[in-house]
Protein backbone atom coordinates (compact mmCIF):
# COMPACT_ATOMS: atom_id res chain seq x y z
CA UNK A 1 0.00 0.00 0.00
CA UNK A 2 1.00 3.52 -0.99
CA UNK A 3 3.17 5.40 1.98
CA UNK A 4 2.86 9.20 2.67
CA UNK A 5 5.18 11.73 4.48
CA UNK A 6 3.31 13.53 6.63
CA UNK A 7 5.38 16.01 9.74
CA UNK A 8 8.60 14.31 9.07
CA UNK A 9 6.92 10.84 9.13
CA UNK A 10 5.85 7.96 7.02
CA UNK A 11 2.60 6.35 7.08
CA UNK A 12 0.74 3.97 4.99
CA UNK A 13 -2.41 4.64 3.59
CA UNK A 14 -4.62 2.60 1.76
CA UNK A 15 -5.90 2.51 -1.77
CA UNK A 16 -8.66 5.33 -1.19
CA UNK A 17 -6.28 7.57 0.85
CA UNK A 18 -7.68 6.04 4.23
CA UNK A 19 -5.11 5.41 6.95
CA UNK A 20 -4.58 1.97 7.03
CA UNK A 21 -3.58 1.42 10.48
CA UNK A 22 -6.03 4.17 12.93
CA UNK A 23 -2.98 3.40 15.72
CA UNK A 24 -0.71 5.23 13.54
CA UNK A 25 -2.78 8.88 13.66
CA UNK A 26 -1.25 11.72 14.79
CA UNK A 27 -3.06 15.22 14.73
CA UNK A 28 -0.51 16.58 12.12
CA UNK A 29 -1.98 13.95 9.93
CA UNK A 30 -5.87 15.78 9.96
CA UNK A 31 -5.02 18.53 9.22
CA UNK A 32 -3.09 16.36 5.74
CA UNK A 33 -6.61 14.63 5.20
CA UNK A 34 -8.64 17.48 5.48
CA UNK A 35 -6.79 19.51 2.65
CA UNK A 36 -7.35 16.35 0.48
CA UNK A 37 -11.52 16.44 1.72
CA UNK A 38 -11.32 20.50 0.36
CA UNK A 39 -11.20 22.01 4.08
CA UNK A 40 -8.50 24.42 4.09
CA UNK A 41 -8.71 25.06 8.23
CA UNK A 42 -9.88 22.55 11.25
CA UNK A 43 -11.68 24.81 13.11
CA UNK A 44 -12.75 23.80 16.70
CA UNK A 45 -15.82 22.56 15.45
CA UNK A 46 -14.43 20.02 12.99
CA UNK A 47 -11.84 18.70 15.67
CA UNK A 48 -15.07 18.24 17.86
CA UNK A 49 -16.57 15.73 15.71
CA UNK A 50 -13.53 14.16 14.96
CA UNK A 51 -12.34 13.40 18.24
CA UNK A 52 -15.86 11.99 19.48
CA UNK A 53 -15.03 9.62 16.39
CA UNK A 54 -11.79 8.88 17.40
CA UNK A 55 -13.40 8.05 21.04
CA UNK A 56 -16.21 6.15 19.87
CA UNK A 57 -14.01 3.80 17.54
CA UNK A 58 -11.58 3.45 20.91
CA UNK A 59 -14.37 1.87 22.57
CA UNK A 60 -16.84 0.42 20.38
CA UNK A 61 -14.02 -0.50 17.12
CA UNK A 62 -16.66 1.02 14.36
CA UNK A 63 -18.00 4.80 13.41
CA UNK A 64 -21.27 5.53 15.48
CA UNK A 65 -24.30 6.08 13.90
CA UNK A 66 -24.59 9.21 12.67
CA UNK A 67 -28.01 10.10 14.20
CA UNK A 68 -26.04 9.22 17.89
CA UNK A 69 -22.97 11.28 16.56
CA UNK A 70 -25.64 14.49 15.99
CA UNK A 71 -27.12 14.36 19.36
CA UNK A 72 -24.24 13.62 21.69
CA UNK A 73 -22.44 16.80 19.75
CA UNK A 74 -24.87 19.14 19.42
CA UNK A 75 -24.42 19.32 16.08
CA UNK A 76 -26.80 19.48 13.70
CA UNK A 77 -26.49 16.85 10.52
CA UNK A 78 -26.78 19.82 8.24
CA UNK A 79 -24.11 21.76 9.82
CA UNK A 80 -21.79 18.06 9.90
CA UNK A 81 -22.66 17.94 5.80
CA UNK A 82 -21.37 21.70 5.82
CA UNK A 83 -18.07 21.24 8.43
CA UNK A 84 -17.35 17.80 5.66
CA UNK A 85 -18.46 18.43 2.43
CA UNK A 86 -17.62 14.68 1.75
CA UNK A 87 -20.03 13.68 4.69
CA UNK A 88 -19.46 12.20 8.06
CA UNK A 89 -18.98 8.71 7.31
CA UNK A 90 -16.19 9.27 4.34
CA UNK A 91 -14.70 12.81 5.18
CA UNK A 92 -14.74 13.00 8.77
CA UNK A 93 -13.56 9.21 9.45
CA UNK A 94 -10.71 9.58 6.94
CA UNK A 95 -9.06 13.09 8.77
CA UNK A 96 -9.70 10.55 12.27
CA UNK A 97 -7.96 8.00 10.72
CA UNK A 98 -10.52 5.63 10.84
CA UNK A 99 -11.06 2.86 8.11
CA UNK A 100 -13.34 3.87 5.15
CA UNK A 101 -16.91 2.53 6.22
CA UNK A 102 -18.31 -0.18 3.79
CA UNK A 103 -21.38 -1.71 2.42
CA UNK A 104 -24.44 0.37 1.57
CA UNK A 105 -23.13 4.02 2.82
CA UNK B 1 -11.07 2.39 -27.32
CA UNK B 2 -8.20 2.31 -24.67
CA UNK B 3 -8.62 1.10 -21.26
CA UNK B 4 -8.00 4.94 -20.37
CA UNK B 5 -10.70 6.56 -21.47
CA UNK B 6 -13.14 3.65 -20.03
CA UNK B 7 -15.56 4.28 -17.23
CA UNK B 8 -14.48 2.39 -14.46
CA UNK B 9 -14.71 2.22 -10.59
CA UNK B 10 -11.81 1.77 -8.94
CA UNK B 11 -10.47 -2.12 -8.57
CA UNK B 12 -10.00 -4.06 -5.76
CA UNK B 13 -6.14 -4.98 -5.29
CA UNK B 14 -4.55 -8.34 -6.10
CA UNK B 15 -4.34 -8.80 -1.62
CA UNK B 16 -7.61 -7.88 -1.10
CA UNK B 17 -9.14 -10.36 -4.11
CA UNK B 18 -7.00 -12.58 -2.60
CA UNK B 19 -8.33 -12.08 0.99
CA UNK B 20 -12.26 -13.04 -0.26
CA UNK B 21 -10.58 -16.08 -1.31
CA UNK B 22 -9.83 -14.91 -4.91
CA UNK B 23 -7.31 -16.12 -6.87
CA UNK B 24 -6.04 -13.83 -9.62
CA UNK B 25 -5.10 -15.07 -12.99
CA UNK B 26 -1.81 -14.19 -14.94
CA UNK B 27 -2.90 -11.08 -17.06
CA UNK B 28 -1.44 -13.44 -20.08
CA UNK B 29 -3.90 -15.73 -19.19
CA UNK B 30 -6.81 -14.03 -18.89
CA UNK B 31 -8.13 -13.94 -22.38
CA UNK B 32 -7.90 -17.73 -22.37
CA UNK B 33 -8.96 -18.54 -18.66
CA UNK B 34 -12.07 -15.97 -20.13
CA UNK B 35 -12.62 -18.18 -23.22
CA UNK B 36 -13.41 -21.63 -20.98
CA UNK B 37 -15.56 -20.39 -18.42
CA UNK B 38 -17.64 -18.76 -21.11
CA UNK B 39 -17.88 -22.64 -22.38
CA UNK B 40 -18.45 -23.66 -18.83
CA UNK B 41 -21.69 -21.53 -18.99
CA UNK B 42 -23.07 -22.28 -21.75
CA UNK B 43 -22.78 -26.17 -21.31
CA UNK B 44 -24.07 -25.77 -18.21
CA UNK B 45 -26.68 -22.41 -18.17
CA UNK B 46 -29.09 -22.76 -20.28
CA UNK B 47 -31.06 -18.70 -20.24
CA UNK B 48 -27.52 -17.67 -21.05
CA UNK B 49 -27.38 -19.51 -24.32
CA UNK B 50 -30.56 -18.55 -25.17
CA UNK B 51 -29.66 -14.33 -24.13
CA UNK B 52 -26.70 -14.93 -26.88
CA UNK B 53 -28.06 -16.64 -29.65
CA UNK B 54 -31.93 -14.45 -30.06
CA UNK B 55 -31.29 -11.20 -29.33
CA UNK B 56 -32.43 -9.22 -32.95
CA UNK B 57 -31.21 -5.89 -31.73
CA UNK B 58 -35.00 -4.44 -31.50
CA UNK B 59 -33.53 -1.94 -29.99
CA UNK B 60 -36.43 -1.63 -27.36
CA UNK B 61 -34.52 -2.25 -24.48
CA UNK B 62 -32.38 1.08 -24.87
CA UNK B 63 -35.49 3.42 -23.63
CA UNK B 64 -36.09 0.72 -21.04
CA UNK B 65 -32.68 1.16 -19.30
CA UNK B 66 -31.98 4.01 -16.91
CA UNK B 67 -28.39 3.36 -17.61
CA UNK B 68 -28.79 4.32 -21.01
CA UNK B 69 -31.15 7.12 -20.49
CA UNK B 70 -29.07 8.93 -18.11
CA UNK B 71 -25.62 8.63 -19.96
CA UNK B 72 -26.68 8.04 -23.83
CA UNK B 73 -23.94 5.83 -24.04
CA UNK B 74 -25.00 3.68 -26.77
CA UNK B 75 -23.07 0.65 -24.65
CA UNK B 76 -25.16 1.42 -21.76
CA UNK B 77 -28.39 -0.17 -24.04
CA UNK B 78 -28.82 -3.47 -22.59
CA UNK B 79 -28.64 -5.49 -25.56
CA UNK B 80 -25.38 -3.98 -26.68
CA UNK B 81 -24.00 -4.38 -23.16
CA UNK B 82 -24.48 -8.22 -23.26
CA UNK B 83 -23.01 -8.02 -27.21
CA UNK B 84 -19.22 -7.47 -25.00
CA UNK B 85 -20.18 -10.87 -24.33
CA UNK B 86 -22.15 -11.81 -27.88
CA UNK B 87 -19.35 -10.91 -29.98
CA UNK B 88 -16.56 -12.95 -28.10
CA UNK B 89 -19.54 -16.30 -27.67
CA UNK B 90 -20.22 -16.20 -31.76
CA UNK B 91 -16.17 -15.74 -31.93
CA UNK B 92 -15.50 -19.00 -30.84
CA UNK B 93 -18.68 -20.94 -30.17
CA UNK B 94 -20.32 -20.47 -33.30
CA UNK B 95 -19.20 -22.13 -36.93
CA UNK B 96 -20.20 -18.56 -38.39
CA UNK B 97 -18.02 -16.67 -36.52
CA UNK B 98 -15.35 -19.11 -36.76
CA UNK B 99 -15.06 -18.74 -40.12
CA UNK B 100 -16.16 -15.23 -41.06
CA UNK B 101 -15.71 -13.39 -37.81
CA UNK B 102 -15.68 -9.44 -37.93
CA UNK B 103 -18.33 -9.84 -41.10
CA UNK B 104 -20.73 -11.56 -38.34
CA UNK B 105 -20.27 -9.62 -35.56
CA UNK B 106 -18.04 -12.00 -34.28
CA UNK B 107 -14.93 -10.63 -31.78
CA UNK B 108 -11.69 -11.94 -30.63
CA UNK B 109 -11.08 -11.37 -26.53
CA UNK B 110 -8.77 -9.37 -25.97
CA UNK B 111 -7.39 -7.83 -22.49
CA UNK B 112 -8.88 -4.18 -23.71
CA UNK B 113 -12.43 -6.10 -24.19
CA UNK B 114 -12.27 -7.43 -20.63
CA UNK B 115 -11.31 -3.80 -19.32
CA UNK B 116 -15.01 -3.10 -21.37
CA UNK B 117 -16.80 -5.31 -19.31
CA UNK B 118 -15.51 -4.44 -16.12
CA UNK B 119 -16.44 -0.76 -17.20
CA UNK B 120 -20.28 -1.55 -18.52
CA UNK B 121 -21.04 -4.82 -16.37
CA UNK B 122 -20.38 -2.57 -13.42
CA UNK B 123 -22.78 0.37 -14.94
CA UNK B 124 -25.60 -2.32 -15.18
CA UNK B 125 -27.08 -2.05 -11.24
CA UNK B 126 -28.71 -5.58 -12.61
CA UNK B 127 -32.53 -4.32 -12.36
CA UNK B 128 -34.22 -6.38 -14.92
CA UNK B 129 -36.33 -3.66 -16.41
CA UNK B 130 -34.74 -4.33 -19.82
CA UNK B 131 -35.36 -8.49 -19.08
CA UNK B 132 -39.50 -7.21 -17.97
CA UNK B 133 -39.76 -5.77 -21.41
CA UNK B 134 -37.61 -7.99 -24.00
CA UNK B 135 -39.94 -9.83 -26.41
CA UNK B 136 -38.25 -12.79 -26.58
CA UNK B 137 -37.45 -12.82 -22.78
CA UNK B 138 -33.95 -12.28 -22.34
CA UNK B 139 -32.93 -11.19 -18.64
CA UNK B 140 -29.54 -9.03 -19.56
CA UNK B 141 -29.30 -9.11 -16.14
CA UNK B 142 -28.11 -13.12 -16.22
CA UNK B 143 -25.77 -11.93 -19.05
CA UNK B 144 -23.75 -8.97 -16.37
CA UNK B 145 -24.16 -11.55 -13.82
CA UNK B 146 -22.09 -14.07 -16.16
CA UNK B 147 -19.63 -11.13 -16.82
CA UNK B 148 -19.18 -9.93 -13.32
CA UNK B 149 -18.67 -13.88 -11.98
CA UNK B 150 -15.77 -13.81 -14.58
CA UNK B 151 -13.85 -10.83 -13.95
CA UNK B 152 -13.99 -12.07 -10.27
CA UNK B 153 -12.49 -15.28 -11.28
CA UNK B 154 -9.76 -13.39 -13.33
CA UNK B 155 -8.71 -11.35 -10.28
CA UNK B 156 -11.02 -8.16 -10.91
CA UNK B 157 -13.15 -6.99 -9.18
CA UNK B 158 -14.45 -3.72 -7.20
CA UNK B 159 -12.63 -1.95 -4.48
CA UNK B 160 -16.27 -1.38 -2.97
CA UNK B 161 -17.65 -4.79 -3.70
CA UNK B 162 -14.59 -6.62 -2.58
CA UNK B 163 -14.19 -4.64 0.44
CA UNK B 164 -17.63 -5.15 1.66
CA UNK B 165 -17.60 -8.91 0.89
CA UNK B 166 -14.41 -9.01 2.47
CA UNK B 167 -15.98 -6.78 5.84
CA UNK B 168 -18.84 -9.70 6.04
CA UNK B 169 -16.40 -12.81 6.03
CA UNK B 170 -14.28 -11.27 9.06
CA UNK B 171 -17.31 -10.10 10.73
CA UNK B 172 -20.75 -11.03 9.86
CA UNK B 173 -21.89 -7.84 8.61
CA UNK B 174 -20.76 -5.54 5.38
CA UNK B 175 -20.09 -2.51 7.84
CA UNK B 176 -18.00 -4.09 9.58
CA UNK B 177 -19.62 -3.71 13.02
CA UNK B 178 -18.70 -5.37 16.34
CA UNK B 179 -21.19 -6.67 18.94
CA UNK B 180 -19.95 -3.41 20.82
CA UNK B 181 -20.96 -1.20 18.37
CA UNK B 182 -24.23 -2.91 17.69
CA UNK B 183 -25.14 -2.86 21.42
CA UNK B 184 -24.51 0.63 22.03
CA UNK B 185 -26.18 2.12 18.95
CA UNK B 186 -29.79 -0.56 19.94
CA UNK B 187 -29.31 1.43 23.61
CA UNK B 188 -29.38 4.52 21.98
CA UNK B 189 -32.24 3.71 19.60
CA UNK B 190 -34.38 2.24 22.97
CA UNK B 191 -33.67 5.72 24.60
CA UNK B 192 -35.31 7.45 21.15
CA UNK B 193 -38.08 5.76 20.91
CA UNK B 194 -38.34 6.00 24.88
CA UNK B 195 -38.50 9.59 24.17
CA UNK B 196 -40.73 9.81 21.17
CA UNK B 197 -42.93 7.13 22.13
CA UNK B 198 -42.66 6.91 25.82
CA UNK B 199 -42.55 3.15 25.22
CA UNK B 200 -39.83 0.39 26.56
CA UNK B 201 -38.80 -1.30 23.57
CA UNK B 202 -36.16 -3.96 23.88
CA UNK B 203 -33.00 -4.48 20.86
CA UNK B 204 -32.17 -8.63 21.42
CA UNK B 205 -29.08 -9.26 20.60
CA UNK B 206 -27.81 -13.34 20.61
CA UNK B 207 -30.94 -14.18 22.94
CA UNK B 208 -31.02 -18.39 23.41
CA UNK B 209 -34.69 -19.48 22.48
CA UNK B 210 -35.89 -16.79 20.71
CA UNK B 211 -38.79 -17.72 18.02
CA UNK B 212 -37.66 -14.80 15.46
CA UNK B 213 -34.37 -14.24 14.23
CA UNK B 214 -34.50 -10.84 12.69
CA UNK B 215 -31.82 -10.11 9.78
CA UNK B 216 -31.41 -6.16 9.22
CA UNK B 217 -29.39 -4.47 7.14
CA UNK B 218 -26.03 -3.71 8.85
CA UNK B 219 -26.61 -0.06 7.12
CA UNK B 220 -29.56 0.40 9.04
CA UNK B 221 -26.68 1.02 11.96
CA UNK B 222 -25.16 4.32 10.53
CA UNK B 223 -27.60 5.35 8.30
CA UNK B 224 -31.36 3.97 8.98
CA UNK B 225 -32.42 4.37 12.77
CA UNK B 226 -36.11 4.60 11.61
CA UNK B 227 -36.01 1.11 10.26
CA UNK B 228 -34.32 -0.47 12.95
CA UNK B 229 -36.88 1.06 15.98
CA UNK B 230 -39.69 -0.03 13.33
CA UNK B 231 -38.92 -3.35 13.46
CA UNK B 232 -37.98 -3.50 17.27
CA UNK B 233 -41.61 -1.35 17.78
CA UNK B 234 -43.50 -4.17 15.36
CA UNK B 235 -42.00 -6.91 16.97
CA UNK B 236 -42.67 -5.41 20.71
CA UNK B 237 -46.16 -4.51 19.33
CA UNK B 238 -47.20 -8.12 18.92
CA UNK B 239 -45.31 -9.52 21.45
CA UNK B 240 -42.83 -11.56 19.77
CA UNK B 241 -39.85 -13.92 21.23
CA UNK B 242 -37.55 -12.26 18.49
CA UNK B 243 -33.35 -11.68 18.50
CA UNK B 244 -31.33 -10.33 16.34
CA UNK B 245 -27.76 -12.13 15.84
CA UNK B 246 -24.53 -10.82 16.28
CA UNK B 247 -22.78 -13.22 14.03
CA UNK B 248 -24.38 -12.46 10.91
CA UNK B 249 -26.12 -9.01 11.26
CA UNK B 250 -26.44 -8.59 7.47
CA UNK B 251 -29.46 -8.56 5.05
CA UNK B 252 -27.24 -8.14 1.92
CA UNK B 253 -25.45 -10.55 0.36
CA UNK B 254 -22.67 -9.00 -1.71
CA UNK B 255 -21.48 -12.67 -2.82
CA UNK B 256 -24.48 -12.26 -4.91
CA UNK B 257 -23.02 -9.19 -6.72
CA UNK B 258 -19.88 -10.84 -7.63
CA UNK B 259 -19.49 -14.41 -6.88
CA UNK B 260 -22.44 -16.44 -6.32
CA UNK B 261 -20.12 -19.29 -6.12
CA UNK B 262 -18.17 -19.64 -2.83
CA UNK B 263 -19.15 -16.26 -1.32
CA UNK B 264 -22.86 -16.20 -1.89
CA UNK B 265 -23.02 -19.28 -0.69
CA UNK B 266 -20.68 -19.11 2.53
CA UNK B 267 -23.19 -16.46 3.64
CA UNK B 268 -26.08 -18.83 3.22
CA UNK B 269 -24.47 -21.65 5.20
CA UNK B 270 -23.59 -19.15 8.20
CA UNK B 271 -27.03 -17.76 8.42
CA UNK B 272 -28.31 -21.28 9.19
CA UNK B 273 -25.21 -22.10 11.27
CA UNK B 274 -26.63 -19.21 13.26
CA UNK B 275 -30.59 -19.71 13.52
CA UNK B 276 -29.81 -23.29 13.84
CA UNK B 277 -27.35 -22.32 16.86
CA UNK B 278 -30.37 -19.81 17.99
CA UNK B 279 -32.67 -22.81 17.63
CA UNK B 280 -35.33 -20.31 15.55
CA UNK B 281 -38.33 -21.23 14.22
CA UNK B 282 -38.75 -18.49 11.58
CA UNK B 283 -36.23 -16.32 9.97
CA UNK B 284 -37.73 -12.62 9.54
CA UNK B 285 -35.54 -10.47 6.48
CA UNK B 286 -35.05 -6.37 7.23
CA UNK B 287 -35.25 -3.78 3.97
CA UNK B 288 -33.17 -4.90 1.65
CA UNK B 289 -33.93 -5.24 -2.26
CA UNK B 290 -30.77 -7.46 -3.37
CA UNK B 291 -30.48 -9.54 0.24
CA UNK B 292 -33.98 -10.57 -0.17
CA UNK B 293 -33.82 -11.87 -3.84
CA UNK B 294 -30.30 -13.82 -2.75
CA UNK B 295 -31.95 -14.97 0.29
CA UNK B 296 -35.61 -15.83 -1.11
CA UNK B 297 -35.27 -16.97 -4.60
CA UNK B 298 -30.96 -18.73 -3.82
CA UNK B 299 -31.30 -19.91 -0.22
CA UNK B 300 -33.35 -23.55 -0.38
CA UNK B 301 -30.86 -24.16 -3.85
CA UNK B 302 -27.90 -22.98 -1.95
CA UNK B 303 -27.88 -24.39 1.85
CA UNK B 304 -26.01 -27.17 2.73
CA UNK B 305 -27.32 -27.08 6.35
CA UNK B 306 -29.88 -29.71 6.55
CA UNK B 307 -31.62 -28.16 9.42
CA UNK B 308 -32.33 -25.07 6.80
CA UNK B 309 -35.37 -26.61 5.46
CA UNK B 310 -37.20 -26.85 8.34
CA UNK B 311 -36.88 -22.74 8.73
CA UNK B 312 -39.07 -20.55 6.90
CA UNK B 313 -37.96 -17.23 5.80
CA UNK B 314 -40.20 -14.15 5.05
CA UNK B 315 -40.15 -10.15 4.87
CA UNK B 316 -40.52 -8.10 7.85
CA UNK B 317 -43.20 -6.13 4.90
CA UNK B 318 -44.88 -10.01 4.59
CA UNK B 319 -45.13 -10.11 8.52
CA UNK B 320 -46.88 -6.68 8.82
CA UNK B 321 -49.04 -6.73 5.96
CA UNK B 322 -50.42 -10.16 7.13
CA UNK B 323 -51.34 -8.39 10.41
CA UNK B 324 -52.67 -5.64 8.62
CA UNK B 325 -55.11 -7.99 6.71
CA UNK B 326 -56.15 -9.79 9.93
CA UNK B 327 -57.01 -7.00 11.78
CA UNK B 328 -54.40 -7.12 14.72
CA UNK B 329 -52.62 -3.98 14.17
CA UNK B 330 -54.20 -0.65 15.60
CA UNK B 331 -52.54 2.14 13.08
CA UNK B 332 -52.94 5.98 13.30
CA UNK B 333 -52.54 6.97 9.85
CA UNK B 334 -52.46 10.50 10.58
CA UNK B 335 -49.39 10.27 12.24
CA UNK B 336 -47.92 9.81 8.64
CA UNK B 337 -49.51 12.61 6.72
CA UNK B 338 -47.37 14.17 4.33
CA UNK B 339 -47.69 13.31 1.22
CA UNK B 340 -46.16 10.08 0.41
CA UNK B 341 -44.40 8.29 -2.78
CA UNK B 342 -43.17 4.53 -3.02
CA UNK B 343 -40.14 3.74 -4.49
CA UNK B 344 -39.95 0.03 -5.89
CA UNK B 345 -36.95 -1.67 -5.49
CA UNK B 346 -36.05 -3.29 -8.42
CA UNK B 347 -35.28 -6.61 -6.77
CA UNK B 348 -38.23 -6.77 -4.83
CA UNK B 349 -40.78 -6.25 -7.66
CA UNK B 350 -38.89 -7.55 -10.39
CA UNK B 351 -37.74 -10.74 -8.92
CA UNK B 352 -39.61 -11.64 -6.14
CA UNK B 353 -43.55 -10.28 -6.24
CA UNK B 354 -43.00 -7.83 -3.57
CA UNK B 355 -45.44 -5.52 -5.30
CA UNK B 356 -48.75 -5.08 -3.77
CA UNK B 357 -47.34 -6.43 0.20
CA UNK B 358 -45.40 -2.93 0.16
CA UNK B 359 -48.91 -1.47 -1.18
CA UNK B 360 -51.17 -2.93 1.54
CA UNK B 361 -49.06 -1.54 4.01
CA UNK B 362 -48.31 1.64 2.95
CA UNK B 363 -51.47 2.59 2.48
CA UNK B 364 -52.55 1.43 6.48
CA UNK B 365 -49.69 3.68 7.78
CA UNK B 366 -49.96 6.94 5.39
CA UNK B 367 -53.07 9.24 4.49
CA UNK B 368 -51.82 10.87 1.42
CA UNK B 369 -50.65 8.04 -0.73
CA UNK B 370 -49.12 8.92 -4.45
CA UNK B 371 -48.13 6.06 -7.23
CA UNK B 372 -45.09 6.99 -9.35
CA UNK B 373 -45.34 6.87 -13.12
CA UNK B 374 -44.46 3.94 -13.80
CA UNK B 375 -44.96 2.26 -10.50
CA UNK B 376 -44.61 -1.73 -9.43
CA UNK B 377 -42.76 -3.85 -12.06
CA UNK B 378 -42.42 -1.24 -14.60
CA UNK B 379 -40.60 1.21 -11.62
CA UNK B 380 -37.40 2.59 -12.70
CA UNK B 381 -34.45 1.64 -10.35
CA UNK B 382 -32.52 4.37 -8.26
CA UNK B 383 -29.19 4.22 -10.17
CA UNK B 384 -27.44 2.26 -7.40
CA UNK B 385 -28.72 -1.48 -7.67
CA UNK B 386 -26.17 -4.29 -7.11
CA UNK B 387 -24.19 -1.81 -4.77
CA UNK B 388 -22.94 0.41 -7.79
CA UNK B 389 -22.40 3.04 -5.10
CA UNK B 390 -19.08 4.20 -6.01
CA UNK B 391 -17.48 7.15 -4.93
CA UNK B 392 -15.00 8.17 -7.23
CA UNK B 393 -15.57 10.96 -8.54
CA UNK B 394 -16.30 10.06 -12.17
CA UNK B 395 -18.65 7.05 -11.01
CA UNK B 396 -20.12 9.59 -8.29
CA UNK B 397 -20.70 12.02 -11.22
CA UNK B 398 -22.36 8.39 -13.11
CA UNK B 399 -24.63 7.81 -10.32
CA UNK B 400 -26.23 11.49 -10.15
CA UNK B 401 -26.48 10.65 -14.69
CA UNK B 402 -28.08 7.62 -13.76
CA UNK B 403 -30.38 8.39 -10.94
CA UNK B 404 -31.95 11.28 -13.33
CA UNK B 405 -34.78 9.10 -14.40
CA UNK B 406 -35.51 8.52 -10.88
CA UNK B 407 -35.20 12.17 -9.58
CA UNK B 408 -38.05 12.85 -12.57
CA UNK B 409 -40.21 10.49 -11.61
CA UNK B 410 -40.19 11.74 -7.42
CA UNK B 411 -40.73 15.45 -8.21
CA UNK B 412 -43.39 14.91 -10.80
CA UNK B 413 -44.96 13.32 -7.81
CA UNK B 414 -45.31 16.21 -5.22
CA UNK B 415 -44.63 13.82 -2.49
CA UNK B 416 -42.52 15.37 0.81
CA UNK B 417 -41.97 11.35 1.55
CA UNK B 418 -39.89 9.66 -0.27
CA UNK B 419 -40.32 5.69 0.95
CA UNK B 420 -37.30 3.55 -0.40
CA UNK B 421 -37.50 0.16 1.50
CA UNK B 422 -33.75 -1.16 0.59
CA UNK B 423 -30.59 0.11 2.07
CA UNK B 424 -29.04 0.81 -1.51
CA UNK B 425 -31.76 2.67 -2.57
CA UNK B 426 -31.43 4.40 0.52
CA UNK B 427 -27.44 4.83 0.16
CA UNK B 428 -28.17 5.87 -3.38
CA UNK B 429 -31.21 8.38 -2.89
CA UNK B 430 -29.89 10.38 0.39
CA UNK B 431 -27.13 12.51 -1.51
CA UNK B 432 -29.11 11.44 -5.19
CA UNK B 433 -31.92 14.24 -3.55
CA UNK B 434 -29.54 16.38 -2.70
CA UNK B 435 -27.83 15.89 -6.14
CA UNK B 436 -30.86 16.88 -7.92
CA UNK B 437 -32.55 19.56 -5.50
CA UNK B 438 -35.45 17.30 -4.43
CA UNK B 439 -37.16 18.38 -1.53
CA UNK B 440 -38.09 15.10 -0.20
CA UNK B 441 -37.35 13.20 2.96
CA UNK B 442 -36.24 9.16 2.78
CA UNK B 443 -37.77 6.71 4.42
CA UNK B 444 -38.12 3.01 4.86
CA UNK B 445 -41.34 1.53 5.05
CA UNK B 446 -41.12 -0.05 8.40
CA UNK B 447 -40.15 3.25 9.79
CA UNK B 448 -43.54 4.48 9.22
CA UNK B 449 -45.06 1.57 10.52
CA UNK B 450 -43.46 1.96 13.84
CA UNK B 451 -44.84 5.98 13.87
CA UNK B 452 -48.52 4.37 13.27
CA UNK B 453 -48.27 2.13 15.49
CA UNK B 454 -51.20 2.76 18.28
CA UNK B 455 -50.14 2.21 21.88
CA UNK B 456 -52.96 1.41 24.54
Amino acid sequence: MPMIEVAGKQVEVDEDGFLADPNTWFPELADYFAKTEGIEQLTEKHWQVVNYLKDYYAKNGIAPMIRKMCKDTGISLKEIYELFPSGPAKGACKIGGLPKPTGCV
Amino acid sequence: MSANALRQPKKANEALMRSVGCDPVPDDKKVEAAIQHIDEFRKKVRSFVMAMESCVKCGLCAENCHTYLGTKDPYNIPANRADLIRKVYKRYFTVQGRLFGGLVGAEELTLEMLEKWYSYFYQCSECRRCGHTCPFGIDTCEVTMVGRQILYWLGIGPQLHTATAGAILKTGNHMGLTKAGIEDTLEFLAEEIKDDYGIDVEFPVDKPESDILYIPSSADFMLNPGTLKGAAMFFKYVGANWTMTSRMTEAGNFGYLMDQNRIQRELVSRLFEEAVKLGVKKIVWGECGHGWRAAKMYIPTMSDYVGSRRIPITHIHDEVAALIEAGKLKLDPTRNSRKVTLHDPCNYVRACGHCDVMRTVIRAVTTDFVEMTPYKEQNFCCGGGSGILFDDPDMYQYRIQASQKKADQVRATGAEILCAPCSICKAQLYPMVKEHKLPVEVHGLIDLVGNALVWD
